[in-house]
């Protein structure tokens, strides 16, 4: 018997008898009633509400933490594609400064060759110039050693075998050479 | 400074009046001297110094001095005054001085030029052009 057949009893009075029979009392019922709603009002604002309160709150935290994993797990993804990416501009600068080492290096191969070339080449010719000038000073002073005995022979030839007359026509022959000048 | 530049001007003015056509001569020398004794001057040694200066200089320009290590004829001793004459246009006398290190040939000093025909100053010269 539901609730509804209890109440139509109630109010009818032909059904008086009926509820009585049951024990059916409407101020105990209604009693009973505003107790309970006393109850689910104390239970309600007490209870019910301060729980709902917590649990929403509680609720409220467990989707606040969600969001935050939920953010921090974006944001570790964004971190680790930044890393990632800082991982890949790290290994194509280093492969960047790597080749650039290499040109570097190989330029300034190329570089100290060609100075030690022209270094060698330098000192080559130097040499080959102070060679030159050595033997150039060599040849000079061999030369005016050379002609310094030859004037100095020819002169004391000279003066030992030029007899007088001949001095004396090659010096009238000589004045006679500046008088005509 | 004043005074040296008057006596400078004084020496100069004495040589010339030491000429005679244009040559010193001994007689001139001798009448400007004598005038010089005469007028006292005030700083004789100073003008005479600086006359006698002037007066060699000018006897050097006017005197040929041909170097030879043995005699030299006196008609080539004429061509060389006559052609030295002409050449600086003042007379010019020669005279001769004895070189033997020449060996042969003459040399002839007028002034600062020097004229080389001697055959020390030839082989000299070869010697130098052979470097």
């Amino acid at each position: 018997m539901t609730m509804d057949t209890i109440f139509l009893a109630a109010a009818n009075p032909a059904a008086g008898e009926f509820a009585r029979e049951f024990g059916f009392n409407a101020k105990l019922i209604f009693a009973q009633i505003l107790n309970f709603g006393i109850l689910a009002f104390l239970l309600y604002r007490f209870a019910i509400k301060p729980i709902a309160a917590t649990l929403d709150e509680r609720q409220q935290k467990i989707a606040d933490g969600l969001q935050y994993a939920e953010e921090m797990k974006a944001q570790l993804a964004a971190a680790t594609r930044e890393r990632d990416e800082k991982i890949k501009e790290a290994a194509a600068d280093a492969q960047r400064i790597l080749t650039e080492s290499r040109e570097q290096s190989k330029e300034m191969i190329e570089k100290k060759t060609q100075e030690a070339a022209a270094q060698a080449e330098a000192i080559i010719r130097k040499a080959t110039e102070a060679t030159e000038q050595e033997r150039k000073k060599m040849l000079s002073d061999v030369r005016q050693e050379v002609a310094r005995l030859v004037v100095a022979t020819s002169s004391k030839v000279l003066s030992r075998d030029l007899s007088d007359a001949e001095k004396s026509t090659f010096s009238e022959s000589a004045a006679k050479e500046l008088a005509n000048n | 400074m004043k005074r040296d530049k008057k006596i400078t001007q004084l020496a100069k003015k004495l040589v010339e009046l030491s000429k005679d056509n244009g040559v010193v001569t001994e007689a001139k020398v001798s009448e400007v001297l004598a005038g010089l004794k005469q007028a006292k001057h005030r700083h004789h040694l100073t003008v005479l110094k600086s006359f006698l200066g002037y007066l060699r200089r000018e006897v050097a320009l006017q005197t040929a001095v041909v170097a030879t290590p043995g005699a030299l004829s006196a008609a080539a001793l004429k061509e060389i005054e006559a052609n030295y004459t002409k050449i600086y246009g003042r007379p010019i006398s020669a005279v001769t001085t004895q070189d033997t290190s020449l060996i042969a040939g003459v040399r002839v000093r007028v002034g600062d030029d020097v004229y080389d025909a001697s055959v020390a100053g030839r082989l000299q010269r070869l010697a130098e052009n052979v470097h």
